[in-house]
């Protein structure tokens, strides 16, 4: 997709203002941290389990080139074609040329972030091939010819009218009404299914690729990405080099945090583990298996200070706790990662000039860091980013000569005080007793979508002194 | 740049950021290492946390004492949801050697086809913490079977119940050790569902509407209500 982090302000002040997609999100914002919770609740290992992936994940990284090669020898061993990419240019042109070998014209792809990482929808599209997303979400953005708003959910900023509205206008099946969500799954799989029984290439991603046996996992509900992987002739699987875990029981333990925290459920419907083509007596699957193995800038990032980012497992949960992702929805980052997680992976992917707006795109509020279950610290890997930026003079004049002159008032604590202090009465007295200013001046963007509350009488340190005075 | 080239680069860029260790220190890391803490179950029984966390994944659930018995209840199942005695059975010996006409089944036996509504399978194994059942593709169990029909009916031997998925792995490793890798292995865990319109949960995505386990083996009678009365589902 098209990066457009640069407007992250100007794509934020958009969403904010979409009073109805607002509200959904609030919604959201809601019930999915109490889900996740909930299962957490459940599952009194968590903690344990938590400290034990970190452990396995971090043994793995250590030691990704030895895990690599054992994945590679074990998928080989299984009857795969393992190919290696560098770049998104690179597993596209692999894929491609996959399909064209093989003359196939239609794709059946279940939902992948490295494939819209690397743009290869567009990519296959542009030579003719007509690839079709089948994970539900995915499928209804890409109709809309819109991106995911967010990794599990792709499809959650659309309400039900406007799906409903997308698939009178896009499949041609008659008069029908379409009142209920069920009767819009029940199109979407009648649709759908006739896809799968005829299409010539599966494309899935994958959850884990385990070293010990060369087995790939993949997790779906819908049991779309195992009818990509079993009715198609030809499979290619797409993933990047860290996603790979050791042993077979790691990738389940991984599981047990993923779907709690991404759906708040004890386990997802379809878990299932693919070795490579069908064997001899075997009376379906597919006939040739590819897995494309792409680095796009993982190697990197595993030898700089931000390699924790690489024990992300995808879950969403930052997203959903994040009150900036909260406010103004996936599509604002202008990326295809979004929040806490988006806000990290963007810059490390692509540059950190083009996506300077995300790592300020945080309140240091902590709630990603205390719910990952990749125990990643979130916070501090942007603020790392933030202070790049500062020395690589990449974030705007004012901003850094805003900061140099709070820096400069902080160390100077009566002066500091003295400014606060006449400030903090200002506005109150503008208040006169409102409590609140619908508008401020210097803070039109703040105060646009809410009210900003007039502060009390006096600053922290003046009722600190009082109370001081009055209990001495 | 080739597949080769890029390969060759990607390795040099991670030896690069390497522990430096031995293939061998690095398996003694990884067997220091361990396995995650298990996984508290539901109840005190292995069979009845099973069939509540199967209960818990949306799934219907039922028990059956020997081959007749096993018939029947599948019979009963159709019967009731149905009403017919028609389905497709994977070809799994086990299957072959149920006594059909003792339920008035008539069974066709292979892969799903385009309106046939029900398929069983009979599991490798069971896994009590995830509600699961493992299924392994092959001729014994085309991957249609799991994914076309509107209703999946899995068989599950009460000996072949485990209680956390690092035995599952455990008794898999062995199974494959006497016979070649399979081509998938699916733990199967719910009928196929979505919430991705406004986060309203249905059925039958893309794969099953519905999912019905039978654990088969000489179970306590009163396990079938406890395991509801667990999982919170009304008889």
């Amino acid at each position: 997709m098209e990066q457009t982090s640069r407007n992250f302000l100007g794509n934020a002040h958009t969403a904010l203002g979409d009073e109805a997609r607002a509200e959904r999100r609030d919604l959201l914002a809601l019930f999915q941290p109490i889900m996740r919770q909930s299962a957490v609740d459940d599952f009194a290992a968590h903690e344990a389990t938590r400290a034990h992936v970190k452990k396995v994940r971090q043994h793995t990284l250590d030691n990704l080139a030895y895990y690599l090669a054992r994945y590679e020898e074990q998928a080989t061993h299984n009857g795969n074609h393992v190919h290696f990419a560098r770049d998104a240019a690179q597993m596209n042109s692999i894929v491609l040329d996959i399909c064209q070998r093989h003359d196939a014209q239609r794709i059946a792809k279940g939902k992948s972030m490295v494939t819209e990482e690397t743009g290869l929808n567009e990519h296959l599209a542009r030579a003719g091939l007509d690839v079709r997303e089948t994970d539900l979400g995915e499928y209804i953005v890409q109709q809309a010819g819109e991106t995911p708003s967010h990794i599990v959910g792709p499809a959650l900023h659309k309400s039900a009218d406007e799906i409903r509205e997308l698939f009178l206008e896009k499949h041609d099946l008659g008069e029908r009404d379409l009142l209920e969500t069920s009767d819009m799954v029940a199109e979407a799989r009648q649709v759908l299914r006739e896809h799968f029984l005829t299409a010539d290439v599966g494309i899935i991603g994958a959850n884990a690729l385990i070293a010990e046996n060369g087995y790939s996992m993949l997790v779906t509900n819908e049991g779309n990405g195992d009818l990509c992987a079993n009715l198609p002739s030809v499979l290619i699987v797409c993933a990047t080099i860290d996603r790979i875990l050791p042993r077979a029981e790691d990738a389940t333990a991984m599981l047990r945090l993923l779907v709690r925290s991404a759906t708040g459920q004890p386990q997802t419907c379809y878990t299932s583990f693919y070795s490579g083509p069908r064997r001899a007596p075997d009376p379906d699957g597919p006939l040739e298996t590819h897995i494309v193995l792409l680095d796009n800038e993982r190697s990197d990032i595993l030898d700089s200070g931000y390699r924790e980012i690489l024990a992300c497992i995808r879950c969403g949960a930052c997203l959903t706790h994040c009150p900036i992702y909260a406010g103004v929805g996936g599509h604002a980052y202008g990326s295809v990662y979004s929040g806490p997680m988006g806000s990290v992976l963007t810059p490390l992917l692509t540059s950190l000039e083009e996506s300077a707006a995300l790592p300020n795109a945080c309140t240091s509020c902590g709630r990603c860091a205390e719910i990952c279950p990749a125990d990643i610290p979130l916070p501090d890997l942007l603020r790392d980013l933030r202070s790049e930026e500062r020395e690589q003079r990449l974030s705007p004049l004012r901003w850094r000569f805003g900061l140099k002159m709070h820096a400069w008032l902080a160390a100077q604590p009566a002066l500091y005080r003295l400014l606060t202090g006449l400030g903090i009465r200002a506005l109150h007295r503008l208040a006169r007793g409102r409590g609140r200013f619908r508008r401020l001046p210097l803070a039109g963007g703040w105060s646009s979508q809410r009210d900003f509350p007039a502060p009390q009488q006096k600053t922290f340190m003046q009722l600190y002194r009082e109370r001081d005075r009055h209990d001495g | 740049m080739t597949d080769r080239d890029a390969r060759t680069d990607i390795f040099a860029r991670l030896q690069h950021s390497a522990s430096g260790l031995s293939n061998n220190d690095i398996l003694r890391e990884q067997w220091a290492l361990g396995s995650a803490p298990a996984p508290a179950l539901p109840g005190s029984d292995l069979h009845e946390a099973f069939l509540t966390n199967v209960l818990k994944n949306q799934g219907t659930v039922d028990c059956a004492a020997g081959r007749v018995g096993t018939v029947k209840a599948i019979a009963a199942h159709l019967y009731a949801n149905y009403r017919k005695h028609r389905l497709v059975a994977s070809n799994d010996q086990r299957l072959a050697a149920l006594p059909w006409r003792d339920g008035g089944l008539l069974p066709r036996f292979g892969s799903v086809e385009a309106n046939e509504q029900v398929a069983l399978s009979y599991a490798r194994l069971g896994v009590a913490e995830l509600g699961a059942v493992v299924t392994f593709t092959g001729k014994a169990n085309p991957a249609a079977n799991n994914l076309l029909p509107e209703q999946h009916v899995v068989l599950v031997d009460a000996a072949d119940v485990v209680a956390a998925s690092e035995q599952a792995w455990e008794r898999i490793a062995a199974l494959t050790e006497a016979e070649e890798r399979p081509r998938g292995i699916n733990f199967i865990a719910g009928p196929s569902s979505t919430a991705d319109i406004e986060g309203q949960l249905v059925y039958g995505a893309h794969g099953p509407k519905a999912w019905h386990v039978i654990l088969v083996g000489d179970l306590p009678d009163s396990i079938l209500q406890q395991a509801r009365a667990n999982a919170g589902v009304q008889t």
